[in-house]
């Protein structure tokens, strides 16, 4: 849901000098190769995941589980720092839900504990559970779900029904097959899925093991093509990069508004601050794997990066150029200065929580109610997101980018409306 | 910091108001005459209904409901004003958490009754409770959801909606003090303050407000219940079981058309061209006779929730192509940011 940006013309011919043609498309450049670069880091992170999830399959033990879960905490450091690309580009936006939705009724996957409920106002099908009916109905229709496939994860149960919550594929869904359900509450500890859902034979716990692994494969494969789908949409004549060429100003503002639509509304508002005030050890992002922290701490990271025209890969290399910071610093330094200040102290509050979770305060207990230390943790860190926007919206007025309608603009989908 | 500003704003505040600019005189109406008074309005309301409350807790008393109706009639009013006071010590989420996404409310207003949970024997115990449990949205399960009105022992629930009601008052007086004490001479005095380096800081965070609540009726209000036409959701109407759904966003329709006139500088006929768009809208509300959007599941009365929905992101459309550019503006990023 993204607004026009309309900076004040005066503000566009003070500044028209500053962003200008050459600088501009550098900053375009340097963008687009990173994202270039931080999809292939996450396709070369879930390839990964995904030899260590069949070697699970093939030969399931304890240590088995344990190098897939480890498989998937580090996928999430690259892609966490590709969600910034997310509100400002469509092309991702339209691609997001089907790697990284969230918030999931993981009950339409597998079997969940008794205190999940079964099927609840908003959702028919929370409590599906495919990876133990072979047949089921969905809207009306009977389904064959005798053979899970890659098709049937994402053409008939990924958002069936039209419901979000019904998240069957991706990190999360994939996530929720390695860890289960966390069980502890308040208290430290992750989810405790044992290794013997995948056993074979007498061994396997909780029932249908090799439909359970089914389902992992299927879903692990669909990640690496998605990611490798989009990972070219960022290469040279890539769909991605094209379309953010095709216009400066346009493209300008599309790096911004992905900074501030996931600095505000969705880091600082929906994943902390709601959680924090709901006092629900669900409402963490990662909340099957206990990696919150870091979700958030990369996603603040991959803002920065944006910013500062700059990321270090997977292999240590660094990827990085002319930047917006650059177009600020010769605009209006004083701005520049602010910018980046903001962003360094939003990385600090969101370190923190990454260092105290670390150090055995999980983010579960930090959402405790009436755990103060926990709240001034994650409020120091959505108090540096709203800070951030703030200067990010200052960016925006100095570097004078005017009247783009955004796609995706519900406001502005319809221009006739206006003059009706 | 920032008392050492708004004192060095006072000082150069009577120069200033020899000859105010358009932007100042724009923000000055809309704090005078819309934020001021609906806070006032929601401090006084709340204040009726906490008090009541004590003398009358019964989910079936006639007098309660009535009062919880005209404090929440005030809340709607001023429900868009998502920034400065009621965004800071998340005043505002614990006002109003919806939509309910999990069932939380339910959830969490019946572990506390189950529990008889003592945490809300004190104002500072109940401020730590989640906030699906506070506010509005969890008084109206209090009062009209068969289930939770019912549950557990009379006197927790007593107890129960006497707590959410004055902490809903306390929050309200929290909000009104803190504009009446410094917030609104910040955006008074814009320019010469760090809050708001500029008139278009302040102008950008009205119009921000005015977008969001535009937004938040046509895609929450009014889209969470329409659904898709093969899936339509009327449970999902706000406030349904108090029958409010309809009259909200009649309520923020007015409110918001309120706060737009007194915003929009009186020159070159934009007023002209913003107001039909938002008259239009509250038309359409106003003739619709479907008070918790049940007819978003026949075809006939989702044309009309559709149009009314229309309407309304017409009225956004104009102030994003018209006021904003009119006033020279950016729209700043809002809550609805994201997804």
């Amino acid at each position: 849901m993204f607004r026009s940006l309309l900076a004040s013309t005066a503000l566009v011919a003070a500044f028209s000098s500053v962003a200008d043609a050459q600088s501009a498309q550098d900053v375009l450049d340097t963008y687009a190769d990173i994202a270039e670069a931080k999809y292939e880091d996450s396709l070369i992170a879930a390839r990964r995941l995904q030899a260590a999830v069949d070697e699970l399959i093939a030969n399931p033990s304890a240590e088995a589980l344990q190098a897939a879960r480890a498989a998937w905490i580090a996928a999430r450091v690259p892609y966490q720092q590709s969600e910034v690309y997310r509100f400002g580009n469509a092309i991702v936006d339209d691609w997001e839900g089907r790697v990284n939705a969230w918030p999931l009724d993981e009950g339409l996957i597998d079997y969940v504990g008794t205190s999940y409920g079964g099927p609840s106002d908003e959702n028919q099908l929370a409590a599906l559970n495919v990876i133990a009916n072979p047949q089921f109905t969905l809207s009306g229709q009977e389904v064959d779900a005798s053979q899970i496939t890659p098709e049937l994860l994402q053409d008939q149960l990924h958002e069936a029904d039209g419901i979000e919550a019904n998240v069957a594929t991706g990190y999360h869904a994939i996530e929720f097959l390695l860890w289960g359900q966390d069980n502890n509450g308040h208290d430290a500890g992750a989810g405790e899925r044992p290794w013997t859902d995948y056993a074979q034979g007498e061994d396997c716990t909780n029932d249908n093991c090799d439909r359970r692994g089914a389902y992992l494969s299927a879903a692990t494969s669909l990640l690496v093509s998605d990611l490798d789908w989009m990972a070219a949409q960022w290469a040279e004549d890539g769909a991605a990069r094209v379309a953010l060429m095709a216009d400066e100003t346009a493209g300008l503002s599309a790096i911004l508004t992905g900074m501030g639509s996931l600095s505000y509304g969705e880091q600082a508002g929906e994943r902390m601050r709601l959680g924090l005030m709901l006092n629900d050890p669900e409402e963490e992002h990662d909340c099957f794997s206990d990696n919150t922290h870091n979700s958030h701490y990369y996603d603040g990271l991959g803002v920065q990066s944006a910013y500062l025209g700059s990321y270090t890969r997977i292999d240590g290399t660094s990827v990085s150029g002319a930047s917006l910071s650059d177009l600020v610093s010769a605009a209006e330094p004083a701005l520049d200065a602010e910018m980046r200040l903001r962003l360094y102290e939003t990385m600090h509050a969101l370190g923190q929580i990454k260092t105290a979770a670390e150090a055995g305060f999980a983010y579960d207990q930090m959402l405790e109610r009436g755990n103060a230390g926990g709240e001034a943790l994650i409020m120091a860190g959505v108090n540096g997101l709203i800070a951030q926007t703030q200067s990010i919206e200052r960016v925006v007025v100095a570097l004078g980018l005017d009247g783009i309608a955004f796609e995706g603009s519900d406001s502005l989908d319809d221009p006739s409306a206006v003059f009706q | 910091m920032r008392r050492l500003f708004l004192a060095l704003g006072l000082c150069i505040l009577p120069l200033a108001a020899i000859a105010q600019t358009e932007a100042q005189l724009s923000v000055a109406r809309v704090v005078d005459q819309h934020i001021l008074p609906g806070y006032a309005a929601l401090e006084r309301e709340t204040g009726a209904l906490a008090a009541l409350a004590q003398e009358d807790c019964r989910a079936l008393s006639p007098d309660l409901r009535v009062a919880y109706g005209t404090a929440f009639d005030a809340w709607i009013r001023v429900s868009h004003l998502a920034f400065g006071p009621a965004e800071e010590e998340n005043r505002l989420f614990s006002l109003s958490f919806w939509p309910d996404q999990r069932g939380m409310t339910p959830r969490s207003l019946l572990r506390l009754i189950e529990e008889e949970d003592p945490v809300i024997d004190s104002a500072e115990g109940f401020a730590t409770v989640s906030i699906a449990a506070r506010g509005f949205y969890a008084l109206e399960f209090l009062l009209y959801d068969a289930q939770v009105m019912t549950a557990g022992s009379d006197a927790y629930r007593c107890a129960l909606v006497q707590a959410v009601t004055a902490d809903i008052h306390r929050t309200a007086a929290q909000i009104n003090a803190a504009w009446l004490g410094d917030f609104a001479d910040l955006m008074r005095s814009a320019g010469q303050n760090e809050r708001f380096r500029s008139d278009a800081e302040a102008l950008r965070a009205l119009l921000g407000a005015l977008g969001h609540g535009l937004e938040y009726t046509a895609d929450l209000r009014l889209g969470r219940p329409l659904g898709t036409f093969d899936a339509p959701r009327p449970l999902r109407a706000e406030a349904r079981r108090s029958g409010r759904s309809l009259r909200h966003v009649q309520l923020a329709l007015q409110s918001l058309a309120e706060m737009a006139a007194l915003i929009t500088p009186a020159r070159d006929g934009i007023g002209a061209r913003i107001m039909p768009q938002f008259n239009a809208a509250i038309q359409r509300a106003q003739a619709l006779d479907d008070p918790v959007f049940a007819g978003v599941s026949e075809p006939q009365g989702r044309l009309r929730i559709e149009d009314l929905q229309r309407r309304v992101r017409g009225a956004d459309a104009a102030v994003q192509a018209v006021l904003a550019p009119a006033l020279g503006v950016a729209a700043g990023f809002n809550a609805m940011d994201g997804d």
